[in-house]
C-alpha cells in the first residue's frame, strides 16, 4: 500500500483479445508500463492501436485477457462490480469526450455528483477552489444546456477531481471541442497536475494536447512503440507521422 | 417500407411485446365478455329446449307484470281435464316448478347463494325430459330426486336425506333418484323432484299448477295443437308452443342478464382506453428515438408517405397480432370471469364455450382500430422529420401552436365532459341516455385531464418525490428530475394509471357512502329488534316463518312486509314496487309521514293506498286521488290516496296497500321481511337464539337477524360487489403497469450513456436500481393523485342528486391512503424489469452507446 516509490498505476504484461478463433483481434499485446504520481501522461496512437483499450483497462472499466493492473497499491484486475464501484468512488476520476453531465442538475450539482453518489459531504474550501480554478463561479446554478461545450468539459474535469482521486482518466477530452476551448481544457488539466499534484492519464489524438503532457506513450497494433517526453506540438506531429 | 416495418418491429421484440400486450388484454376482455355471455345464454337456451324436448304446447298463467324476482303466478288445476280431452293430445300434465331451498341432513344449504333452487314435480313418461342416471323417480311423498350437479357438490348419494323448504314447513326426504338434463351445466342452480301432489303441497299450491305441458300425437303440429288448446283455455292463461315458450324464456334471460354483458364491456372498454394510452406513448417514444433513422431514410429519398406507411404498418401489425392473441386469451378471460362470478355466488349455467363470428369480428376490429387510432398522431409526427435529422441529434419538430391548441382542447374537453356528466345527472333524461351522457362525459374529462396533465407533472412529481428525496437524497432527486424531463411522456404514463385508480377511488368513496347510508337507514327506520328475511337477501320467505315467530316466547309483535311489482295505469310503463304492511307496522317501523300519520295506517282499509312522496309528486297524485294499478295476475285495483311518506331507506317502494289487497289483487302471499318487536324485558340474544332454532328447523330459507347483523349483511353485499369491481378494474390497472414498465424501459434506453457515466463516477448497481424504481414510484403516485382527485370529485358530484334519498357521502381516508401505498408498490413492481436492466448495463458499453 506504499506509494513511496511514486508509482500510482502499474500495468504488467497486459494483453486484451476480443473475440475468439480466427476472428480474434488482439487489441493489446503484453503491455508493461508504470505511471508516476503527480504526472500528466498522454497516450497516442493511430485508430485501432489499442490506446482506448489500455485506458479502459487501467481504469478498471475493462478487464485484460492476461496481465495485471495495480492501482494505488491495489490489484484491480479481477475485482467484482461492488469493489470496482468503490474503487471508482475513492480513487478514480473520469473525463469523457462527450461531456456526460446530467442535464437535470446544475453545474455545481454536477460537480459534486461523485460525492453525492457516495453520500459524502464536499469539503467546502476545496469545492470553492475548484470552482474558481475552472472559472465557473458565476455559472454554478446554470444547467448544462446553458453552458458552452468548453464550460461543460471544465465542469466535467472539476467533477473528476472533486473526490481527490488517485488518478484522473481522460478519454479524448478535447475530441468534441473547438481549438480555443480545447486549449482551455488542456491548460486546466496541466494546472491540475502542477497546482494540486493530480495524476492525469489522457488518451488523445490531438498533438497539441499531447504537447501539454509530461510524458507521451505511443501505441501501434497493441504494442508500446514510443515512450518519452513529448516536446513541442510540431515534434509530436513528426513523431506520429513516423509511427503511421 | 412494409418489410422495414416488420423488421423494425422484430428488432425491438420486447418493446413490441409490451405494446402488443396492451392490445391483448383489452381485446381479450371484450372477447371474453362475449364468449362468457354467449355461452351462458346458449346454456340457458339448451336447458329450456332440453326440458321441453317432448313437449309441444305449454300453458301458463298470463304474466301481466314480469317480476324482477322471476316469480310467476300459478293457476287452478281444473283446466287440465279439459286440455286432456282436446283432439291431438297424446298426454298433458300439470307441472310444479317453484323456487325453494335445498339443505343436506345437517341443514347446510345445497347450491350457490344467488342461483335458483327449483322444486319440480314428476312428469309422465310421455313428457319427461330428464334422465335418471341413478335410482328412480319419487314414488311417494317421502321421496325426492336431485340433479347430478347438486348431488356431486353436496356429496349426496341414493338413500341420503335431503331437506326441502318452500311455503310449507321444511321436510326431510329420502333421495331416490339422481337426474340429468341435457349437456349444459346448471351452474349453481339445481332442481329437486317430488311427486306432483307432494310438490303442490310443499309449495303451497294444492289444487294449482305452475304450468301444464302438452305432448301432441304424431302428425299434429305444435302450432295446430296450440290453436286447439287455446279454445278450451280460460282467458287468464297463456298458451304457447314449446318453441315460443323457450324463446320467450330465452329473451327474458337475455333481458335480465343483458346488463351483465354491458357492465363487463364497460370494464373492457376501460382496459382498452388504458391500452390506447400505452400504445400512444410507446409509438411517440419510438418515433422520437428513431428520428435519425427516419432522417437517414429521407436522405436516401424516402417520401413522407413512405415514412408514414412504415409506422402505420408497424401499428397495424401490432394491432393484428394483439387482436389475434387477445381473441385466444378471451377464452381464458371468459373462464376467469366466470370463476370470479362463482366466487361472489353468481354461479351461471355453462356449456361448451361459444365463439360467435361476431366476437371474432369485434375483437379484430377493436384491436386493430384502437392501435391505429392511438398510433396515428405519433405516425404523423414521424413524417415531419427532415433529412438533416440524419446528421444531427434533433428533437422531433413540434408544431408551434401545439401548446396553446392542447391547452384549449384540454379545457374544452374537460368542461364539455363535466357538462355532459351534469346533464346526465340532473337533466332528467331517461336512464339509457343519462348513462350514455355520463359515460361519454367521463371519457371526455379523462382525455381533457390527460391533455392538461403535462403541466401538472412538474408540481405533482415534486410533491410525490419529496419524501423519496428526504429518504434517499440524490437517487430520489434524480428519479424526480427524470420524471420531469419529458413531462408529456410521464403524463401519458401516469394518466393511464389514473383512469383505473380514478374508478377505484370513485367506487370506493361511493360504496362507503352507500354503507353509511344503509347503517343510517336501518338505525332510523327499524324499531324492531329482529328481522326475518331470506338468507339470499331478496327472495320472499314463507308466511309460516312469521306465524312461528308470533308463537315464540318473548316476542310481542311480528309485523310483515310483502312486496311485488305492478304497473301504474296511465303511468310511464315502469314497474313501481308496491308493498303491503300490517296495521301495526307503526310499532316496528319509523315512517316519515308527509301526509297522514300513524293513525292512517292503523285505520288502513282495503280500498286505500299510501304513496311515496316522490312517486306521488312525479305522477301528480294528491290526497283523495284514485290510483289504478295493473297487477301481475291482470287485476286493476283502484285505490284512494290516504297518506304520503318519505322513504329514505327505500324499504316500502312507491306505494303501500293492505295485506288483503296484496293477496287478492296482487297475488303476493309470501313475506319479504318480518319485523319482530320483543316484549319488554326480553333478552334479544335469547329470543334470537330461540327463533333461529325454530326457523332453521321449519323455514330454513329464512334467517333471523338483529339490527347489527342486518347492517353487516348489507355491508357485506356492498363489499362483495366492490370486490368484484376491483377485480374487473385490475386488468385495466395491469395494463397501465405495463405502460409504466414500457415507458421506463424506453427512457432508460435513451439514457444508456448517462447511466454509464453515473456508474463510472461511482454509482453502485443498487443505486441505479433504486433510482429507476423511484422514477416508477413517482410516476405511479402522480397517476394515483390525479386518479383519486378525479374519483372523489366524481363521487361527490354524483352523490348530489342522491342526497334527497338519504345518501350521505363519507370519505374513506384510510382506504384512499392505502390506495396511494398500493400505487407506490405497483410502481415498484412495474420497475422490476427496467431497474434490473439498467443496473446490469456494462459501464464501458453504456459509455460508448450511441
Amino acid at each position: 500500500m506504499s506509494s513511496a516509490d511514486g508509482q500510482v498505476v502499474r500495468a504488467a504484461g497486459v494483453s486484451r483479445r476480443y473475440g475468439e478463433g480466427e476472428a480474434a483481434v488482439d487489441a493489446l499485446v503484453g503491455i508493461s508500463t508504470e505511471f508516476e504520481r503527480g504526472r500528466f501522461t498522454a497516450i497516442m496512437g493511430p485508430s485501432g492501436s489499442g490506446k482506448s483499450t489500455l485506458l479502459h483497462i487501467l481504469a478498471g472499466l475493462d478487464q485484460p485477457t492476461s496481465g495485471t493492473v495495480v492501482l494505488d497499491g491495489e490489484e484491480i484486475t479481477g475485482l467484482d462490480d461492488g469493489e470496482l464501484t468503490k474503487l471508482r468512488r475513492d480513487k478514480l476520476g473520469f473525463v469523457f469526450q462527450f461531456f456526460n453531465l446530467l442535464p437535470v442538475l446544475t453545474a455545481e450539482e454536477n460537480l459534486v455528483l461523485p460525492l453525492s453518489i457516495a453520500g459524502r459531504k464536499p469539503d467546502r474550501e476545496w469545492l470553492e477552489q475548484l470552482i474558481r480554478t475552472v472559472g465557473l463561479d458565476d455559472r454554478r446554478t446554470h444547467r448544462p444546456s446553458e453552458l458552452s461545450g468548453g464550460q461543460q468539459q471544465r465542469v466535467a474535469i472539476a467533477r473528476a477531481m472533486v473526490s481527490k482521486p488517485a488518478v484522473v482518466f481522460a478519454d479524448e477530452p478535447t475530441g468534441n471541442l473547438d481549438s480555443k476551448a480545447s486549449a482551455d481544457v488542456l491548460r486546466l488539466l496541466r494546472q491540475a497536475v502542477d497546482e494540486f499534484g493530480q495524476t492525469v492519464i489522457m488518451v488523445t489524438h490531438d498533438p497539441a494536447g499531447a504537447a501539454h503532457a509530461d510524458r507521451l506513450i505511443t501505441l501501434r497494433d497493441g504494442g508500446l512503440v514510443h515512450d518519452a517526453v513529448p516536446g513541442s506540438t510540431d515534434e509530436v506531429i513528426e513523431l506520429m507521422k513516423q509511427i503511421d | 417500407m412494409t418489410s422495414l416495418a416488420v423488421k423494425s418491429l422484430w428488432a425491438r421484440k420486447v418493446r413490441a411485446l409490451t405494446t402488443t400486450l396492451a392490445v391483448v388484454i383489452g381485446v381479450a376482455f371484450v372477447a371474453g365478455t362475449y364468449i362468457l355471455t354467449d355461452t351462458t345464454f346458449a346454456a340457458f337456451d339448451e336447458i329450456f329446449e332440453d326440458s321441453l324436448a317432448k313437449t309441444s304446447v305449454v300453458i301458463g298463467a298470463r304474466d301481466e307484470v314480469e317480476q324482477e324476482s322471476g316469480e310467476v303466478p300459478s293457476f287452478g288445476a281444473a283446466v287440465l281435464h279439459r286440455v286432456k280431452r282436446v283432439q291431438g293430445v297424446r298426454a298433458a300434465a300439470g307441472i310444479i316448478n317453484t323456487p325453494g331451498g335445498f339443505f343436506d341432513s345437517r341443514g347446510k344449504p345445497i347450491g350457490s347463494r344467488f342461483a335458483p333452487k327449483l322444486i319440480g314435480s314428476n312428469r309422465p313418461p310421455a313428457l319427461e325430459s330428464i334422465t335418471y342416471i341413478e335410482g328412480h323417480k319419487p314414488r311417494d311423498a317421502s321421496q325426492a330426486s336431485i340433479d347430478e350437479g347438486a348431488a356431486e357438490e353436496a356429496g349426496l348419494e341414493l338413500g341420503d336425506t335431503i331437506r326441502l323448504a318452500s311455503v310449507e314447513r321444511a321436510k326431510s326426504f329420502r333421495l331416490v333418484g339422481i337426474v340429468r338434463l341435457g349437456d349444459a351445466s346448471f351452474g349453481g342452480a339445481s332442481i329437486a323432484g317430488l311427486t306432483l301432489s307432494e310438490a303442490q303441497r310443499i309449495t303451497g299450491k294444492e289444487g294449482e299448477f305452475d304450468q301444464i305441458w302438452v305432448a301432441a300425437l304424431d302428425g299434429v303440429s305444435g302450432a295446430e295443437l296450440k290453436r286447439r288448446v287455446e279454445r278450451v283455455a280460460p282467458p287468464g292463461l297463456l298458451v304457447e308452443t314449446a318453441e315460443q315458450n323457450a324463446e320467450r324464456n330465452s329473451n327474458q334471460i337475455r333481458d335480465n342478464l343483458g346488463f351483465l354483458r354491458i357492465a363487463l364491456l364497460v370494464f373492457a372498454f376501460v382496459a382498452l382506453l388504458v391500452g390506447a394510452f400505452l400504445i400512444f406513448n410507446t409509438f411517440s417514444i419510438t418515433v422520437a428515438q428513431r428520428v435519425s433513422e427516419f432522417g437517414m431514410l429521407r436522405t436516401l429519398g424516402a417520401g413522407r408517405g413512405q415514412i408514414l406507411t412504415s409506422v402505420v404498418v408497424e401499428a397495424l401489425l401490432v394491432g393484428l397480432i394483439g387482436a389475434l392473441l387477445g381473441l385466444a386469451c378471451g377464452f381464458a378471460i371468459a373462464k376467469g370471469l366466470n370463476a370470479l362470478f362463482v366466487a361472489v355466488g353468481i354461479d351461471l349455467p355453462t356449456t361448451s364455450l361459444v365463439l360467435k363470428t361476431r366476437t371474432v369480428v369485434v375483437a379484430l376490429a377493436i384491436g386493430i382500430g384502437v392501435t391505429l387510432v392511438s398510433s396515428f398522431v405519433p405516425a404523423l409526427r414521424s413524417t415531419r422529420v427532415p433529412p438533416i435529422a440524419a446528421l444531427q441529434a434533433l428533437e422531433v419538430p413540434r408544431s408551434r401552436r401545439r401548446g396553446i391548441a392542447y391547452a384549449a382542447l384540454a379545457s374544452l374537453l374537460s368542461v364539455a365532459g363535466l357538462a355532459m356528466v351534469l346533464v346526465g345527472l340532473f337533466g332528467g333524461a331517461n336512464s339509457g341516455a343519462a348513462a350514455g351522457l355520463m359515460g361519454g362525459g367521463t371519457v371526455a374529462v379523462i382525455l381533457g385531464v390527460s391533455l392538461f396533465s403535462p403541466r401538472l407533472v412538474r408540481p405533482l412529481a415534486s410533491l410525490a418525490g419529496l419524501p423519496l428525496q428526504r429518504l434517499r437524497g440524490l437517487t430520489g432527486r434524480l428519479a424526480r428530475e427524470n420524471t420531469q424531463r419529458n413531462p408529456s411522456r410521464t403524463a401519458v404514463t401516469a394518466t393511464a394509471l389514473m383512469i383505473g385508480l380514478a374508478l377505484v377511488a370513485f367506487v370506493t368513496v361511493f360504496a362507503a357512502g352507500i354503507k353509511g347510508s344503509i347503517a343510517t337507514a336501518v338505525d332510523d327506520s327499524f324499531q324492531g329488534e329482529l328481522v326475518l328475511r331470506n338468507s339470499n337477501g331478496f327472495s320472499p320467505i314463507s308466511p309460516g316463518a312469521a306465524a312461528a315467530a308470533r308463537e315464540a316466547p318473548g316476542v310481542e309483535i311480528v309485523s310483515t312486509l310483502r312486496a311485488t311489482q305492478a304497473k301504474l295505469l296511465g303511468g310511464d310503463g315502469g314497474k313501481p314496487r308496491v308493498s303491503a304492511l300490517d296495521r301495526d307496522a307503526g310499532s316496528v317501523l319509523t315512517i316519515d309521514w308527509t301526509e297522514g300519520g300513524p293513525e292512517t295506517l292503523r285505520n288502513f282499509a282495503d280500498r286505500e293506498v299510501i304513496l311515496d312522496k316522490s312517486f306521488a309528486d312525479g305522477n301528480g297524485f294528491e290526497l283523495g286521488d284514485r290510483v289504478r294499478f295493473l297487477t301481475q295476475i291482470g287485476r286493476r285495483p283502484s285505490l284512494r290516496v290516504v297518506g304520503e311518506f318519505e322513504d329514505k331507506a327505500d324499504l316500502l317502494g312507491s306505494a303501500v296497500v293492505t295485506h288483503g289487497v296484496m293477496a287478492r289483487q296482487f297475488d303476493q302471499r309470501d313475506d319479504l321481511l318480518d319485523f319482530v318487536k320483543l316484549a319488554p324485558g326480553a333478552s334479544i340474544d335469547a329470543v334470537q337464539a330461540r327463533l333461529t332454532r325454530v326457523i332453521d328447523r321449519d323455514f330454513p330459507t329464512a334467517e333471523v337477524m338483529n339490527q347489527e347483523e342486518l347492517k353487516q349483511s348489507q355491508e357485506d353485499q356492498v363489499n362483495q360487489l366492490l370486490g368484484l369491481i376491483y377485480a374487473l378494474l385490475a386488468l385495466a390497472i395491469l395494463v397501465s403497469l405495463f405502460g409504466i414498465a414500457n415507458t421506463l424501459a424506453l427512457s432508460i434506453h435513451e439514457r444508456t450513456r448517462e447511466i454509464g457515466m453515473l456508474r463510472a463516477i461511482g454509482m453502485s448497481r443498487r443505486q441505479v436500481r433504486t433510482m429507476v424504481r423511484y422514477e416508477a414510484v413517482i410516476t405511479a403516485l402522480i397517476g394515483a393523485i390525479l386518479g383519486m382527485v378525479l374519483g372523489v370529485v366524481f363521487a361527490a358530484l354524483i352523490a348530489q342528486p342522491l342526497k334527497d334519498d338519504g345518501f350521505t357521502l363519507s370519505y374513506p381516508v384510510v382506504t384512499l391512503i392505502m390506495l396511494l401505498v398500493f400505487a407506490a408498490v405497483a410502481g415498484v413492481v412495474a420497475a422490476i424489469g427496467p431497474a434490473r436492466r439498467a443496473s446490469r448495463l456494462d459501464v464501458l458499453d453504456a459509455l460508448h452507446y450511441e
